[in-house]
Formats: C-alpha cells, structure tokens, sequence
C-alpha cells in the first residue's frame, strides 16, 4: 500500500469525516495539540539551555534529561496523536503540502537525533560544564524543534 | 457606544491597524511569533508548577528552578504581550464582541492574580520547604491553579478564530 492511499484511507476513515464535517472536533483537537507544544517547547527548551550552560548550572545535565525526558515523551505523544487527527482533516491536502512534507522530515531529524546524539551529550555533560561539542547538539536541538514549530504553523498558510 | 468599543473602533479603523489587517503576511507571521513565545511563556511556568507538584526535577529545589525559568517565562510574556497587541489592533473592533476574547481576557487576568496571592502568602516561606520533593498543600494548590488558567488562556485564544 502506497503512502499516498494511506493518506486517502485516512481522510475518508471515520475519524476524517467527524474532523471534516465538525467545526468544534477540529477546534478541540487543535487546542489539545497547542497545550501539548507549550508543554513539549518548555522541556525542550529547559534541557537544552542546561546543556548550554546557560541555566541550572550546578545541576546534572543527565539528571534534568532523564527527568524531562518524560515530559517530553509524553507531550510528544499527545501530539502526535492529536496531529494526526488533525492530519485526518485534510490528508489529501497535506500530502502534496511542501510544509507538511518539510514539518515531518524536521520531526523526523528531530526524534531520531533525541534519542541518540543529544542523549549522549546530555550524559557526557553530567554535572560538568558543556563540551563545545554539546553546546552544538543543544543548539541543533533547539533549531530542529523550531524548525518544526515553523514548519507546522505553515501548512495552514502555504 | 460604550467607551471600550469607541477605542477599539478607533484602534480597528487606525491606519496601523488597517496594514495589519490588508497585509497578506504580517497577521500570520505575528501569530506565529505569538505561537512560540506562549510556548516560551506557558512552557516554563508549567515545569515549574510540575516541580512544586512533585512530578519532575524533585532533588533541584524549587527556588533554583525558578530562578532559571523566571528570565525565560518574562521574556516569553513580553513577546508574547507585545505581539499578542498588534494582533488585537489589527482585528479590535471584532475582538471587543468576541466572547472568547472576553474568556481569554478574564483568564489571563486570574492567571495574574494567582502568583500575586502565592508570592505574599506561602512562597514567603519558600526557604522551609523549597528542597521538599512535593511542596506543601498550598503550593500545588496554586500550581493547579496556575495550569488550569494558562490552559484556559490557550484553549480560549484558539477559540477566538472560531466566533
């Protein structure tokens, strides 16, 4: 099955249909994904500013990583799956859209380099003061996921 | 007319206002900067009300949390205060009949209030409990309240689009 039907079998699934045809299903939705990105965006952006060294200094980078890693995990998830009931509404759409293509290569980049070389710098820092090698990961981090943010809120104007 | 609906006609009908408005980019630009730096506001209040309730960062005590987010959650609010105007200059006249505007107004005041009270009652005995994991009752009793709220300013912010 191609990716292209996949997308069609979800716009005309029955959760396309009620996001479609119900002003408020997509209104309630949309809010859920917004809470979920001010939730996602503070942890991202409090773990990656410890690994700067720019704030929490005398704690351990790990410490705080492996803490809000679950914040993370969890607003990432809500919306994920808040997106793709979004995604529902106009899945047609979106799958030729450049900025929905863009917003999901960036979450993809986003996701894969969490878990591995950011994870990483977080550990190698521990307590210590930042290596110029994890000060780049947090910044790479911190365009990744802005990069998405930007991505997501063009898909409706692009 | 009332005299609020006089000025945010007047706001609605400046030339400002107007370029605000007729601009095919400056809207959506300006509401995704009010987007991010709610994220930058809302985000980092949250991580400190989840500490003050005991869910993450328990071994770093809560003034040191603070003290790191403060910077960021004012510079988000001053972002967001400041672009959050432009847009309702550009739309005021709507906006002043909108009851989701209203909503939002009202939230946004009470999620003000709600770290007044804190800051003159319990957190002027923040040094006998800040290294506590979970922080007195009080305490997440205005964490709860401060989540509820700012939630509140985000669902009612979105819903404005939908009147």
């Amino acid at each position: 099955m191609s990716l292209h039907s996949l997308f069609m079998d979800l716009a005309h699934s029955p959760l396309g249909h009620a996001m479609q045809t119900s002003k408020w299903d997509f209104a309630i939705v949309e809010m859920v994904h917004l809470l979920a990105l001010a939730v996602l965006g503070g942890s991202v952006l409090i773990v990656d500013l410890r690994l700067l060294g720019v704030i929490l200094k005398g704690e351990s980078a790990r410490d705080i990583g492996r803490d809000l890693y679950r914040l993370l995990l969890g607003s990432l998830l809500v919306m994920v799956v808040s997106g793709v009931a979004l995604l529902s509404e106009e899945a047609g759409k979106c799958y030729y859209s450049p900025a929905f293509r863009c917003k999901m290569a960036l979450l993809a980049a986003a996701i894969l380099f969490y878990f591995t070389l950011h994870r990483r710098a977080l550990i190698h820092t521990g307590s210590g003061k930042p290596s110029l090698w994890a000060r780049f990961a947090a910044v790479v981090s911190l365009l990744l996921w802005l990069g998405v943010g930007v991505a997501g809120r063009a898909i409706g104007l692009l | 007319m009332p005299l609020l609906q006089h000025l945010c006609q007047l706001l609605y009908d400046s030339s400002f206002g107007t370029m605000i408005r007729e601009s095919n980019n400056a809207f959506p630009i300006i509401e995704s900067i009010h987007v991010l730096s709610i994220t930058l506001l809302i985000g980092t209040i949250a991580v400190l009300d989840l500490r003050m309730l005991g869910l993450v960062l328990r071994p770093i005590p809560v003034t040191r949390v603070a003290r790191s987010v403060l910077p960021l959650t004012w510079s988000g609010f001053t972002v967001s205060f400041v672009s959050g105007f432009l847009l309702f200059w550009a739309e005021a006249a709507k906006n002043y009949s909108n009851p989701a505007f209203r909503a939002k107004l009202i939230l946004l005041g009470l999620a003000g209030l709600n770290p007044l009270i804190f800051h003159t009652t319990i957190y002027r005995r923040v040094h006998q409990w800040e290294s506590l994991h979970i922080s007195p009752w009080r305490a997440r009793a205005a964490a709860i309240a401060s989540l509820s709220l700012w939630s509140g300013v985000i669902i009612a912010g979105r819903a404005i689009a939908y009147f």
